[in-house]
């Protein structure tokens, strides 16, 4: 008779997730730049999916740009970044303060029915995507603007009975969703595909998103 | 000289289904008629833009929906069989089985992503589509996900691969009399429907058991 199991994690996939603390000011200051370079000479000239009208994508370069609102924001998510890859490594603290990590950072600006299909990022380690402004929630559509991470166990669910198809967290099958909230910070795996599902509010969602890399 | 073959590939079919153009009225009128609560999936989140039918359209007795039975399964069988290194007479002996329902997805609404448990293959099948507005090539459209042997090292001579070895998503504009048959696994989804119509259509599991196979899994 077995009188006690331990249960572990295997290939367990790291997820960070951080708020930072009084962030009305920074945020409406950060929309209020975004709305207004929301334009031509600052759109992603060379997006990697269907652009669509209602979504609306910068240029990468977005933690270059010299405003205080938008360097303190890269401070607060790069900083969340980097302690998501020390509590998930194990990297000492010595060791990672000698790398130099690189990022690619843009907004995106999503009104009524816009999404974004599933994508990860290839040539990058960590990802991570900071709500500026969750947008409108709709009643009945709980789904909307959903930040959705798929399942990265392939073909696992194909076969379910009683016995998995219940399994608690971090077990359970499918798709794992976040609705955001200001100021909230998610940092994932590039690996780890992902989308945004239809925005059905009357406002705008306005979400930073970065990929990074180390040398 | 080299020689290329696909390995891991990933059966995809299309195709039409012989009397659709008279079937497809019919069973329109039928479906648009059902899309209410007695025949919703309540096991599914109830969703305004999207609405998903119970599991039990191909037990209905209405002529439209059997002659859609008798199409679909003759069509995907075809297909499975085409994709199958079994004999004809060998496939001719398994049993199949399948639950379907009806989809009808209205306008700025979708199907999100999502895999099929306990079947082997999938079939889409489209009852009426609205065109397809020029400047939304995506419209409407299903997208099967490649997730299965995406990489994260890219480089220039690997982000541009022809079919089929890209790696990018596989995507099927439902036309209306047609069907796509695929393996249940695989992620899939219906994007958003951008234009003023509805889009209908009918998906049904199916999976195959030999002949006096006597442990068949619930579905």
């Amino acid at each position: 008779m077995v009188s006690g199991i331990r249960i572990t994690p295997g290939f367990a996939v790291p997820f960070g997730e951080a708020r930072l603390e009084r962030c009305e000011r920074l945020n409406r200051e950060l929309e209020a730049l975004f709305l207004a370079r929301e334009t031509a000479e600052y759109r992603n000239p060379t997006p990697s999916h269907l652009p669509q009208a209602e979504m609306f994508e910068s240029r990468f370069n977005l933690f270059r740009w010299p405003e205080r609102c938008v360097q303190e924001l890269r401070g607060f998510v790069l900083d969340s970044v980097a302690r998501t890859v020390l509590e998930a490594s194990t990297l000492a603290p010595a060791d990672s303060a000698r790398l130099q990590m690189h990022n690619h950072t843009w907004f995106h600006i999503t009104r009524h029915a816009g999404s974004f299909v599933a994508h990860n990022h290839p040539l990058a380690s960590w990802s991570a995507v900071y709500c500026v402004r969750a947008g409108e929630r709709i009643a009945g559509q709980p789904h909307s603007g959903a930040l959705r991470f798929l399942d990265t166990r392939a073909g696992a669910d194909g076969y379910l009975d009683e016995a998995n198809r219940a399994l608690r967290a971090p077990f359970a099958f499918g798709v794992r969703e976040i609705r955001l909230e200001e100021g909230q910070v998610i940092v994932f795996p590039s690996f780890v595909f992902h989308e945004v599902s239809p925005f059905y509010g009357r406002d705008v969602r306005i979400t930073v998103a970065t990929n990074c890399w180390f040398t | 000289m080299v020689e290329i073959t696909p390995l891991f590939a990933t059966p995809f079919a299309v195709a039409p289904v012989a009397g659709a153009a008279e079937l497809n009225p019919a069973l329109a009128a039928l479906l648009r008629a059902r899309a209410d609560e007695q025949h919703r999936d309540h096991a599914l989140p109830d969703d305004p833009r999207c609405f998903r039918g119970r599991e039990d359209l191909f037990e209905w007795p209405d002529p439209a929906v059997l002659a859609l039975k008798q199409a679909l399964l003759g069509g995907a069988c075809a297909a499975v069989m085409a994709a199958n290194a079994l004999s004809a007479s060998e496939f001719d002996a398994l049993g199949v089985q399948a639950r379907a329902r009806f989809v009808i997805v209205r306008p700025d609404g979708c199907l999100a992503a999502t895999t099929v448990p306990m079947a082997s293959w999938y079939v889409v099948y489209c009852v009426a589509a609205p065109p397809r507005p020029a400047a939304r090539a995506e419209s409407g459209v299903l997208r099967l996900y490649a997730v299965r042997q995406a990489s994260m090292f890219m480089d220039a001579a690997n982000w541009n691969l022809r079919p089929p070895f890209a790696t990018g998503h596989h995507v099927w504009q439902p036309l209306a009399g047609q069907m796509a048959v695929f393996p249940g696994a695989i992620a899939h989804e219906v994007a958003l429907n951008r234009t003023a119509e509805d889009l209908l259509l009918v998906a049904a599991r199916l999976r195959f058991a030999n002949a006096g196979q006597t442990t068949v899994p619930p579905w």
